[in-house]
């Protein structure tokens, strides 16, 4: 972890921020400074478009409640425009309802804007390397929606039918607070593809994708492949 | 009645089931003609009569001025009106010295009416008894002799034979001779052609009672009002008697011929609806008949009622029981039923008897006993025992049917508890998690936020480390309270999943590892019993475990163990340790720890918590060695209390 700030700063990665709140803004531009991000910051959505025009960051950090707006329409705009880049939001209690919200449009993790400096550079860090974060609560509420109940549960809607019967044993795992290395010996797979499998998850659990979207339009009948 | 479920295996192939068909044809028409042949040999016994020297067999007979020598029985030619009635004469001989004894005068059987005379003293006149002159019963009839009309030696006795039509005069042979001798005979005619149908009678009374009440309760079965209203016409019928000649009352006379007609058809009808047939507009053809006889007694004469009997009503009763012959046997042999079977027999015996009387009506058998009427009887013990065994087998049903239900009516409730029970489970989550995600947003939105403000503010300006601290640990303790609200379904490991995130984040700053084992593969037990509260001591108790590492142990490596232990009574109990590789501290005796004050506050919160849950902590603490460290041994009841009170 420390040897983070020692990374390589040859391929600076750039990072779009955008949170409204200035002391929590300087924050977390400051961690991601120094770990040797190169950061656009920004407090509005406006503000957050006019840098994604410039052309696409390699990763998309953003708020969801913004005075000009919500977070979840940047997040499928960028999704849309630019789908090799990364986004997570930034969410205050890493609540299920906001951080849901955002992988269902194309977010692929969450960080807590309390987080220790290093653990906002690792977990950028990691997301740039494929590994979507992803909490006991996040995966506990995903596969709660597994279960088929009659009565919706309150919350965001989820589409989680396309999930593998392993995919839900991944999250049943990390509900329980197994590490992922007891996770790949209880499920017998290796250790490396768990964090794999979590970032299929979250886009799968992305349901305005442009895939979705021609899906969609086959089902309806409305293209005829 | 129309019950196909009686039809027997519907679903054979067309071969098979057309060999059961003619097999089970042959079997019925089998015991039919057994039947039919206990009938003939039963008719063909003649019923014992007096001593034969007191029959009186050759006579003189007086006939429109004819007088010829005749032996009885003797038919006598058809005749429509009553006057100048043939006349028959003899002697007979009463021996000396039985002046003593009554002597009488045995008739078993005539048609019509007869008047005896014994040396010229009228001692008989049927007409005055109506029963006597209907030519439909086989009324028979005696008269003690007076005996101051009777002598000793030859006496003298005529008898005047009153005939009207349709059917030919008949005169059974006669006795005379002492009344004791004669009178046993008689009382067995009496016994078998009066006092029979009378009970028989009865018997349709009741029927017609009983049919009429089903009818009235079950309306939609016409089969039994029509039966009801047969049995009714037949009891009017054998009860009501008229005087005979044309007397105001005789035009009742004209129902009561015409009911053999409207009988036989009604009970027709009743066959066709029980055998599942669908009455039809045509069906008033049935009735033509029993209604022509009524209409000509009403507009015309006796003798044309008469006239009309053998065309109308005769053949009519044997066309009803033809058919009924047919649609029973096709009906008992289609559904395999007993009331079927049983009404099939009863046809069956009728008509036997009824092809009997029409021979004895044509003269074709030597004698005349009408048996018709009282084979009727057959027909009444098959309703009868027919009816009482549907209603013993709809008991039955209803019976297995009660059952069936009880069974399933248990089956359903206790369903219904079951999906009561869940559904009451699944509306406390839902409300639960519904309150959860009110209370996240309102602290998302509020209090949360401000503390991040907070925490970034104590960053940028340095020496407020504690203000950070403070605030971090508030945004801990939200993320712990907005958990704990999370329905996990009783199993802990999912609460302690969220505490290992957060217990992470802690202890990276400090870097301290955590050494996070599962020791078994389930981890705890499932408690159906546990409740938010529960959740949230457990997990500050484990945050003090932590919180003291951190700040007193000076710990390198926090390890949890996550496992469940088979107690001593044999029950599973969950069990978590904290064990640190710090400094450790001084336990005194009571269990307090000996350092600091604020340590010992902690400590005793955690004892606190655990006492609450029912659970039980053990700590153990080394200054130095080998075990240094301080352990927290966490046992969880194995069945969390219901409330804080009930706890130790």
């Amino acid at each position: 972890m420390n040897s983070l700030s020692e990374a390589p700063k040859a391929e600076a990665i750039t990072v779009v921020l955008l949170e409204d709140d200035a002391p929590t803004l300087w924050r977390l531009q400051d961690a991601l400074t120094k770990a040797g991000y190169q950061v656009k910051a920004a407090g509005t959505l406006a503000e957050a478009r006019a840098c994604l025009a410039q052309g696409a960051p390699k990763v998309l950090l953003t708020d969801l409640q913004l005075p000009d707006g919500h977070g979840v329409d940047l997040i499928r705009e960028t999704r849309r425009r630019f789908p090799d880049t990364e986004i997570m939001v930034i969410s205050i209690l890493g609540d299920e309802e906001s951080v849901i919200s955002a992988i269902t449009v194309g977010a692929t993790g969450y960080l807590l804007k309390d987080a220790f400096p290093t653990d906002i550079a690792a977990t950028v860090r990691d997301l740039v390397a494929g590994h979507s974060p992803i909490s006991a609560s996040i995966a506990r509420f995903i596969v709660r929606r597994t279960q088929s109940t009659p009565e919706p549960p309150p919350g965001p809607a989820l589409n989680t039918t396309k999930l593998t019967p392993r995919e839900i044993d991944i999250l049943w795992g990390i509900a329980k607070g197994f590490s992922y290395a007891e996770i790949a010996s209880h499920l017998g797979l290796s250790r490396q593809t768990v964090p794999g499998h979590i970032k299929n998850i979250y886009r799968k659990l992305e349901v305005h994708t442009r895939g979705e979207a021609v899906f969609e339009a086959v089902q309806q009948g409305l293209i005829k492949l | 009645m129309n019950d196909h479920a009686d039809d027997a295996q519907p679903d054979l192939p067309g071969r098979e089931r057309r060999r059961l068909q003619s097999s089970r044809l042959i079997q019925y028409l089998l015991l039919q003609a057994v039947i039919a042949g206990a009938c003939v040999v039963a008719l063909l016994q003649s019923l014992p009569g007096p001593p034969a020297q007191y029959r009186m067999s050759a006579l003189q007979l007086t006939d429109a001025g004819i007088e010829r020598a005749v032996t009885l029985p003797y038919f006598s030619p058809r005749r429509d009106a009553m006057n100048d009635p043939p006349r028959f004469s003899g002697q007979f001989v009463r021996p000396a010295g039985e002046a003593t004894r009554p002597w009488s005068v045995f008739l078993p059987r005539f048609t019509n009416g007869v008047e005896v005379t014994v040396n010229d003293v009228v001692i008989l006149d049927s007409r005055r008894d109506p029963a006597a002159n209907r030519p439909d019963r086989n009324t028979p009839a005696i008269a003690v002799i007076p005996a101051s009309v009777l002598r000793d030696g030859d006496n003298v006795i005529s008898i005047r034979l009153f005939i009207w039509g349709p059917i030919t005069g008949f005169l059974d042979r006669i006795w005379v001779g002492p009344d004791e001798l004669l009178r046993p005979s008689y009382d067995l005619r009496t016994l078998v052609f009066v006092t029979l149908p009378v009970v028989f009678s009865s018997w349709q009374a009741i029927l017609a009672v009983i049919l009429g009440i089903m009818w009235v309760m079950r309306r939609h079965e016409p089969a039994y009002g029509v039966l009801a209203a047969a049995m009714a016409v037949g009891v009017g019928q054998a009860f009501l008697q008229t005087p005979m000649g044309e007397t105001p009352f005789s035009k009742l006379n004209v129902i009561l011929i015409s009911s053999a007609p409207i009988e036989s058809a009604l009970v027709l009808t009743f066959a066709l609806l029980f055998s599942g047939w669908k009455w039809q507009r045509y069906g008033w053809i049935l009735f033509i008949p029993g209604v022509l006889l009524a209409l000509a007694g009403l507009f015309g004469n006796q003798a044309m009622v008469r006239a009309l009997f053998l065309i109308l009503a005769v053949p009519m009763v044997g066309i009803s029981l033809v058919i009924m012959a047919i649609v029973t046997a096709r009906s008992a042999l289609k559904r395999q039923n007993v009331a079927g079977l049983l009404l099939g027999c009863a046809v069956t015996i009728m008509l036997t008897c009824w092809i009997a009387d029409l021979l004895s009506v044509f003269q074709m058998t030597p004698n005349r006993i009408f048996t018709a009427r009282l084979s009727y009887s057959a027909m009444l013990v098959a309703i009868g025992a027919g009816l009482t065994w549907r209603f013993a087998r709809a008991l039955n049903q209803v019976d297995g049917f009660a059952g069936r239900l009880v069974t399933q009516v248990r089956e359903a409730e206790e369903k219904l508890k079951a999906s009561f029970a869940r559904e009451e489970e699944r509306a406390r989550a839902a409300a639960l998690a519904r309150e959860r995600t009110r209370l996240m947003r309102d602290l998302h939105d509020g209090l949360g936020g401000q503390l991040v403000s907070i925490v970034a503010l104590s960053e940028r300006g340095n020496g407020s480390a504690g203000i950070g601290d403070a605030a971090r640990a508030a945004l801990k303790d939200l993320r712990l309270v907005i958990d704990s609200m999370d329905d996990i379904g009783g199993d802990l490991m999912l609460a302690l999943g969220s505490w290992r995130e957060r217990a992470m984040a802690q202890l990276r700053p400090h870097d301290i590892a955590l050494d996070w084992r599962a020791v078994t593969p389930q981890g705890l037990p499932v408690h159906p019993e546990l409740r938010p509260w529960h959740v949230i001591q457990i997990v500050r108790l484990l945050d003090e475990a932590v919180t003291n590492a951190v700040k007193h142990a000076n710990a390198k490596r926090i390890t949890v163990r996550i496992e469940t232990l088979a107690g001593a009574d044999g029950l599973e109990r969950g069990c978590i340790t904290v064990e640190d590789d710090g400094k450790g501290f001084e336990i005194t005796s009571d269990g307090a720890a000996a350092g600091a004050i604020k340590a010992a506050r902690g400590l005793r919160n955690m004892r606190s918590r655990a006492a609450r849950c029912g659970a039980e902590l053990v700590l153990s603490s080394c200054a130095q060695g080998a075990d240094q460290g301080t352990r927290v041994k966490l046992t969880l009841p194995h069945r969390f209390p219901d409330s804080e009170g009930a706890a130790g």
